[in-house]
């Protein structure tokens, strides 16, 4: 308001931004060290000798070994682990995919408000209470331990979400395209198809990506429904500390295996990712 | 050609009907199968023999089950402290982040992003080896810097009953703060400029425009972010089980953890689905209501 | 050969809406038939049932004498243009515009045949191989109608495809597709909110309120001759005058008078006005027909002051007020040079034998057709007021 250049000279502005400029990046810079540091000691310490994980003060600079990774490789059934990992997380997504683009779309073109309510209530439901009934079912059809039986639970989790992502997305889409597309010759089922997932892809993709990363990332529900055969990796790792002696080397390594994959994808497809967990609270 | 127009006219329950298929046999049986359940004594640990016992679970639960009570505590405890710490610093962390374009911005989101996405069980195994009171990093990082006093004593982090929950509540903070501030991000980036340009006409200072401007402006998808966080807040299960499951005694023991117990360690069915219509009805009840209370404030 | 009719067609929403009640429009084959009308009177609605893309609640919807009301889009042979221009996003400019054959199975190098028919036709040709977002507002114009020449349609819908281009670009597409119906011989049937594409581009335009045709005719006929004031409100730019006045007979001749203004009706108009329901009517007059008077002297004179004089070269026009807070815009067109200024008290004359009478309760147009009148439709003036 007052700006007399005489008592407000350049000099204390400046001194005052470049303050203001340092608090700035320093807080910045504390934030991001606080996200960053649990998954940066992860990956060091699945690179030490058991010796150096416990030696204290910690060292930050050292030799680094895989001896942890190729323990866990080879001790444990890991490579088999992490194949029914694949299986049941690329399952359940393309379940859901097939089951949950069609039942979206349908909400978004009939309005079928009730049914979305629906579906988006059952996102807010404990996962716990379905997985009691559901292990009870699965123990009469002697279907614990098989790949549908987990492929089937994880899709409580992934259905509802592409659903969640998928309707503001197909509700976004111009009505005069699927008008254009009856006039050209299609009906529901190929406008869906030839016009309508073509270009929803990046929902789709989105939808998907968390899909499988939910269920990659599942613990819940693999530790109730899964045993030897179809054991996932976050099973195995937790089934790690079990033993009386903890090996935090080859745990730190498994922990980096694991998350590694996820970690790689959620940074490419950042975007994606980003949309995905937002959809819904932000109205554009 | 005919069929064509089949599919049309019919494609309303055509669509959804493998989803609702699935939903019918995967959620609402079961969840019938549980209310059933849920009046019955069926125990696997007393054999197969199973007997309607009307509503003396839920009387139980709520006038004999003192570990029931507690665990409610513990889950209000958990879920009341890592909301205000998140939304409180998620809120701050999006504001920071919108207040100035740098370099690096794009890093410094993915890695929020990266701790929300990791795997939670190899994150609770990290913090583990962190939280670990004799080799573990932490107190090593209050020791050598003489900050012990801050902790009064308490070194123990997980494995002490009075500790045990706000640390649990750290990791929900360092893993879920991240969501909330990316929502509030995306909800600040469509925030018109208008409003600022006017008040910075107008001379507001900047406390004056945060508190005046940016915070009703943000405060629905605020309100959404901490829903949200809400749901899952009371569910959380994975950090809690695989670091303690429940433990020491049952000082870290969740109205979920518990349920699992009854469910998965004792095979007490009949009482678990008990337990789990209650807690049913305590998530969707609370989220309701807060739903409900939204509305009723702001629009 | 394409005739299309609407017989007594309704569209009733939930809640006993009516969007569209009553229509009977007869399009004769070749014809180009605009709907116009302001925003909600069921115009979009009614080319939607023409479509398809809407169901008919009631009444007969015939194409070639064949009842389609209850045949799909694609069934009908129609070909439709959308506002939005509706193009598939993901699809290049060959493949939006192939793929309602490729639908129909037809051959490729059939397909191929036409698409570059087509494309020549729009001159859209070196455009083929891109994605609709690489296009500018036009060339998307063209594109969509592209794709409905390809198909070959018996009818071709425009749902408002002019309304999204800019000023310039909108008269350009105007003549275009005025061009394109002279040389594919089409049936075409037009909706828009803008009178003046209305009047430049119909053989014959149909005019829509409230869900209701008011008039249909060929353009000067709705020009000349409105059955009623909101026809004759809504066709023309500048709009027609309106004053409020009084009949009332004085030695021998037929005067109507109000708030600064007292004319002598034309001889020719009196057996209509005699018929009149009641003595208060509006008086109608287009602004080329209310001139300036200067110091010649008339029978019929209406004073008034200017507010605003929009000078456009070739004319002038002149915005006047009969009342001293200048509330009301009345408008005169000036063709000669003038030296009027703003402020100016002035008394204008109006040319009596084209003034239009309406009714001041009903706004029904009180003069009969008369004189020649080019029609392009043997369903010529019908009103069909409620």
């Amino acid at each position: 308001m007052d700006t007399h250049p005489a008592n407000a000279g350049p000099r204390p502005f400046l001194w005052h931004r470049t303050f203001m400029n340092i608090l700035y990046y320093g807080t910045i810079v504390l934030c991001v060290f606080f996200f960053l540091l649990p998954l940066l000691w992860m990956l060091l310490n699945a690179l030490k000798t058991p010796l150096q994980i416990v030696e204290l003060p910690p060292k930050l600079f050292f030799m680094p070994t895989l001896a942890n990774f190729e323990n866990v490789f080879s001790s444990q059934n890991f490579l088999q682990y992490i194949y029914n990992s694949l299986i049941i997380a690329g399952g359940s997504t393309l379940l859901g995919l097939v089951l949950g683009l069609p039942a979206a779309f349908s909400i978004a073109l009939h309005k079928q408000k009730k049914l979305a309510v629906f579906i988006l209530v059952s996102r807010m439901v404990p996962g716990i209470t379905f997985l009691l009934p559901l292990f009870i079912m699965f123990r009469n059809f002697r279907m614990v331990d098989t790949y549908t039986s987990l492929i089937l639970s994880h899709l409580l989790v992934g259905l509802p979400f592409i659903v969640w992502v998928m309707v503001p997305f197909f509700e976004s889409i111009p009505r005069d395209l699927m008008d254009a597309a009856r006039v050209d010759g299609c009906n529901v089922f190929s406008t869906f198809i030839r016009i309508i997932i073509p270009i929803s892809m990046p929902g789709v993709v989105t939808g998907g990506i968390l899909s499988f990363i939910f269920s990659w990332n599942n613990f819940m529900f693999s530790i109730v429904l899964a045993s030897n055969r179809t054991k996932t990796v976050p099973v195995a790792i937790f089934n790690f500390i079990s033993y009386a002696q903890i090996d935090w080397g080859g745990l730190m390594a498994a922990a980096v295996t694991i998350t590694v994959p996820v970690l790689v994808i959620t940074i490419l497809t950042q975007k994606y990712v980003i949309r995905g967990l937002t959809a819904g609270a932000v109205k554009g | 050609m005919r069929m064509g127009d089949w599919y049309d006219r019919n494609a309303f329950w055509l669509l959804p009907s493998g989803a609702v298929i699935f939903i019918l046999m995967l959620m609402i049986y079961p969840l019938g199968y549980t209310i059933y359940n849920s009046f019955t004594d069926w125990s696997l640990t007393h054999g197969d023999k199973v007997n309607f016992v009307g509503f003396r679970n839920y009387l139980d639960i709520f006038f004999r089950d003192d570990r029931f009570w507690g665990s409610v505590g513990r889950t209000i405890y958990f879920t009341g402290l890592a909301m205000v710490v998140e939304v409180i610093l998620g809120v701050l962390i999006a504001v920071l982040f919108d207040a100035k374009d740098f370099s690096g911005k794009r890093v410094a989101r993915s890695i929020m992003l990266m701790a929300m996405m990791a795997t939670p069980v190899a994150v609770a195994m990290v913090w583990l080896l962190i939280f670990e009171p004799t080799a573990g990093v932490l107190n090593y990082l209050f020791k050598s810097s003489g900050l012990e006093a801050l902790l009064g004593g308490k070194q123990l982090w997980i494995t002490d009953s009075s500790s045990v929950i706000p640390s649990l509540v750290l990791i929900d903070i360092w893993e879920w703060t991240p969501l909330i501030a990316l929502i509030v991000i995306a909800g600040l980036a469509t925030l018109s400029r208008e409003p600022y340009e006017s008040a910075m006409v107008d001379g507001a200072t900047p406390f004056q425009i945060f508190f005046r401007i940016t915070l009703p402006m943000i405060a629905p998808t605020i309100g959404v972010a901490a829903l949200l966080r809400l749901i899952d807040c009371l569910k959380t299960f994975d950090i809690i089980y695989v670091m303690t499951m429940g433990g020491p005694g049952y000082s870290s023991e969740t109205l979920n953890i518990y349920t699992y117990q009854m469910s998965f360690q004792y095979f007490n069915f009949g009482y678990a689905s008990a337990l789990l219509v209650v807690f049913l009805c305590l998530v969707l009840g609370i989220s309701l209501l807060v739903t409900y209370l939204r509305r009723g404030l702001e629009l | 050969m394409a005739k299309v009719e609407l017989k007594n067609i309704e569209k009733i929403y939930e809640g006993n809406v009516r969007a569209v009640s009553n229509a009977n429009v007869v399009i004769e084959d070749r014809e180009f038939v605009v709907f116009v009308g302001p925003s909600g009177c069921g115009k979009s609605t009614t080319l939607r049932m023409i479509a398809g893309l809407e169901e008919i609640s009631s009444g007969d919807l015939m194409i070639d004498e064949v009842l389609v009301n209850n045949l799909p889009p694609k069934d009908r042979n129609i070909a439709m243009v959308f506002q939005n221009y509706a193009l598939y996003p993901h699809m290049s400019v060959y493949e939006n515009m192939a793929f309602g054959l490729r639908i129909r199975k037809i051959p490729n190098d059939e397909i191929d045949r036409r698409v570059q028919d087509a494309a020549r036709i729009l001159s859209i040709q070196e455009y083929l191989r891109r994605k609709p977002r690489a296009l500018s507002g036009g060339q998307r114009q063209r594109v969509a109608v592209g794709r409905a020449i390809v198909r070959n349609p018996k009818v071709f819908l425009f749902d408002e495809p002019l309304s999204n281009l800019d000023a310039k670009l909108r008269v350009q597409m105007r003549t275009e597709i005025a061009k394109l119906h002279n040389r594919l011989n089409a049936t075409m049937i037009y909706v828009t909110h803008d009178q003046v594409e209305a009047m430049t581009m119909g053989d014959k335009i149909v005019v829509m309120k409230d869900g209701l045709i008011q008039q249909i005719g060929s353009p000067l006929l709705l020009y000349d001759h409105p059955c009623n004031r909101f026809v004759a409100g809504f066709i023309g730019s500048p709009p027609m005058n309106f004053l409020e006045g009084r009949l009332r007979e004085e030695d021998g001749s037929l005067l109507v008078e109000g708030e600064g203004f007292k004319f002598v009706t034309a001889d020719i108009h009196r057996d209509d006005l005699g018929k009149a329901p009641s003595p208060n009517v509006i008086v109608g007059i287009r602004p080329e027909h209310l001139r300036i008077a200067g110091s010649e002297e008339g029978e019929s004179i209406l004073n008034a002051h200017i507010t605003v004089i929009e000078e456009l070269g070739a004319e002038a026009h002149m915005y006047m007020s009969r009342r001293a807070d200048d509330t009301e815009n009345l408008i005169s067109r000036v063709e000669q040079r003038h030296d009027y200024h703003i402020g100016e008290s002035a008394r204008f004359i109006p040319d009596m034998e084209h003034v239009r009478y309406f009714d001041a309760d009903s706004g029904r147009a009180l003069l009969g057709v008369i004189g020649p009148i080019r029609m392009s439709s043997r369903r010529s003036a019908l009103s069909q007021d409620e």
